[in-house]
């Protein structure tokens, strides 16, 4: 392998790729190969794979095309974690390696997996279908081609960065709800929805929403931000998913869903005694059928323990709760005002 | 004595009052005093920051507000609650418009957030201020006969933007500290994982299957017990843990004990002082 000059006396590293092997056609189960290869500095995962795959083994399959993190393509799991290969350093992965001087890499988690390093990307493709990730112009047709649509430059500041997304999967991969449930829409898809329900250009936010908001939609997401933290690039997701739940109670009023009353219920509790009530919480969030159903031998278990939180009136408010809930209204008046001028 | 502000989390003050119960036994050993933050509110346990990110920053400002009044840091022994305070203070700090906006409204209590004071967790205050070695030091029953999985939490790792302390893909922090009371981590995969509780009660299968994965993950490594810096992990793993398990289908089970606890034991406190009788699981 080559690499520039001035990085030769660096010398290489002798380095053991310990690659996912599975082909359905023909293994019972999946099994892993080790190919060890020189590598110098500055050389990626991607390269190497490539190397391995010309000169050792021709019948490893994985994914690649730009080489240069635009693409998207070679999302895999390296060292356990959702990255592209193309912009992974193998020395910088080295250094960090829980065995020395050996790479493990496995396909990304959550997709059905089609051979090797390689995922079917098709049922992200059918959730981004389902949540109408596209824009459907406001523009009538008769008009198109003939005018152009103007955006201001702070609500191009809005989506730009959720723009970024090349659907490389890694938040995908990494997403513990999706993990649980392969229903779940999934942090890329929560993403995009996000990008195209924040631009003015769009006339089917409204449908989009009601989407997100039922079962396995926006309210799932349990905010482990592993989908941020593994983001290729860097794109805050939960900015937007936060900016979807914030859109669904404040602006559109779609309040009638157990995480939005979830949600609501910080805020009156805050508002009322500063401190949350934990007590009433289920109820408020899913009723009082749902809490007695689900939660009835939990708190048999929690009384015994002297485990269960206080009722509402034993809730002790936090000191100089008055002077706190004039200011907390004084900001939803402000609020208020923000809200009627992003309306004009 | 290095003294803390100290910001006492709702859940603390309920379900797991063993955390603060256990710490204000212990702290003069290691020399420190937390000063408790009875003004302080509920953070909005990352729930207000999308229903209402101005009140979110208002609410958070002032709780910093309070610490910095006192001169000191705030310190909290909930994850989430670090992780809200910790972004509502990154976008204080990087929003002057809003820090106006809000210190016009903490006026009227006497308050100004001006970002002097850091929000930090206890475990980062016991590793790095008060330190392994005096730590060690002050171990009267070390904890060497138990295999202890580190559980780290999401909201003390993530986003490494806001909390920045240990490397979220293999953070170390957790795991000294144990060494330091003279216990045996075992490596555990689930160390940087969630244990699902933000969605208990509105994702509750899903929510009960991340947290299954994670408990039997340290039954299979045999560990003697699980250790967490976060109440609300405590809670979904201890609390819910049996309605978990069921649903994995594991017949065994396994203790959660608080920081808190785990420090409280090492240096000779007694399962009954410490509250550790509270868990459900024991």
């Amino acid at each position: 392998m080559t690499a520039p000059t001035d990085q030769h006396i660096e010398g290489t590293k002798d380095v053991t790729f310990r690659i996912f092997r599975f082909n359905p056609q023909v293994d019972s189960k999946p099994y892993f190969d080790d190919y060890t290869i020189p590598v110098e500095r500055g050389v990626t995962v991607l390269r190497s794979l490539n190397y391995i795959k010309e000169h050792i083994d021709a019948s490893i399959s994985f994914r690649a095309f730009c080489q240069a993190g635009i693409c998207g393509s070679c999302g895999m799991r390296v060292n356990g974690l959702s990255q592209l290969a193309c912009t992974t350093q193998v020395w910088d992965v080295l250094a960090k390696s829980r065995e020395s001087g050996i790479i493990k890499v496995e396909p990304l988690r959550n997709l059905p997996l089609i051979k090797d390093l390689i995922v079917d990307m098709d049922p992200l493709v059918d959730k981004m279908k389902h949540y109408s990730n596209w824009i459907d112009s406001t523009m009538p047709e008769s008009s198109m081609g003939k005018k152009e649509f103007l955006i201001s430059e702070a609500e191009f500041l809005r989506y730009d960065k959720a723009t970024d997304c090349i659907l490389c999967a890694s938040c995908v991969s990494e997403c513990s709800i999706l993990r649980a449930n392969k229903e779940y829409v999934s942090p890329a898809v929560l993403l995009k929805s996000y990008r195209m329900n924040v631009d003015s250009r769009d006339a089917i936010h409204g449908k989009r929403l009601a989407e997100l908001v039922k079962d396995h939609g926006v309210w799932d997401c349990t905010h482990c931000y592993r989908c941020q933290e593994s983001c290729v690039k860097s794109i805050p997701i939960m900015d937007a998913i936060h900016g979807i739940r914030e859109d669904a109670i404040e602006l559109r009023g779609m309040k009638d869903t157990s995480g939005s009353k979830h949600a609501e219920a910080f805020m009156s509790d805050i508002e009322k005694k500063g401190k949350l009530v934990e007590a009433t919480l289920p109820i408020r969030t899913n009723g009082i059928v749902w809490t007695l159903q689900n939660l009835l031998p939990m708190a048999v278990k929690m009384i015994m323990k002297r485990r269960t939180p206080p009722p509402p009136p034993l809730v002790k408010s936090a000191k100089g709760i008055k002077i706190f809930r004039e200011m907390f209204r004084e900001m939803t008046e402000h609020v208020r005002q923000d809200h009627k001028s992003q309306k004009k | 004595m290095k003294r803390y502000a100290y910001y006492l989390s709702c859940i603390n003050e309920s379900m797991t009052k063993e955390v603060d119960c256990s710490i204000e036994l212990w702290q003069k050993d290691l020399g420190i005093e937390f000063v408790k933050l009875h003004e302080g509110t509920c953070c909005g346990g990352s729930n207000l920051d999308y229903v209402s990110p101005k009140h979110f920053a208002l609410v958070n400002g002032r709780n910093i507000a309070l610490a910095e009044k006192m001169g000191l840091d705030l310190i909290v022994s909930c994850n989430t609650c670090l992780m809200t305070m910790r972004s509502a203070k990154k976008k204080l700090d990087e929003t002057p418009e809003l820090k106006k906006e809000v210190n016009e409204i903490l006026k009227k209590e006497g308050l100004e957030y001006r970002g002097t004071s850091e929000v930090r967790h206890i475990l980062w205050v016991l590793v790095d201020d008060v330190g392994l070695d005096t730590i060690r030091k002050k171990v009267k029953v070390p904890l060497k006969n138990y295999r202890i999985a580190p559980f780290y939490g999401c909201h003390i790792l993530r986003p490494s933007t806001v909390l920045g302390h240990d490397n979220p893909v293999n953070p170390s922090s957790l795991d000294q500290l144990v060494e330091a009371l003279g216990g045996q981590t075992i490596p555990f995969k689930h160390k940087n994982r969630c244990c699902g509780f933000h969605t208990l009660l509105v994702a509750e299968q899903e929510s009960l299957n991340v947290a299954a994965e994670a408990l039997q993950e340290a039954i299979q490594a045999k560990a003697d017990f699980i250790v967490t810096p976060c109440p609300l992990c405590h809670t979904s793993l201890d609390g819910y843990q049996s309605k978990a398990l069921k649903q994995a289908g594991e017949a065994s089970s396994i203790p959660v004990f608080h920081i808190s606890e785990m420090v409280g034991l090492a240096l000779g406190y007694s399962a009954k002082q410490l509250g550790i009788k509270r868990h459900i699981v024991s």
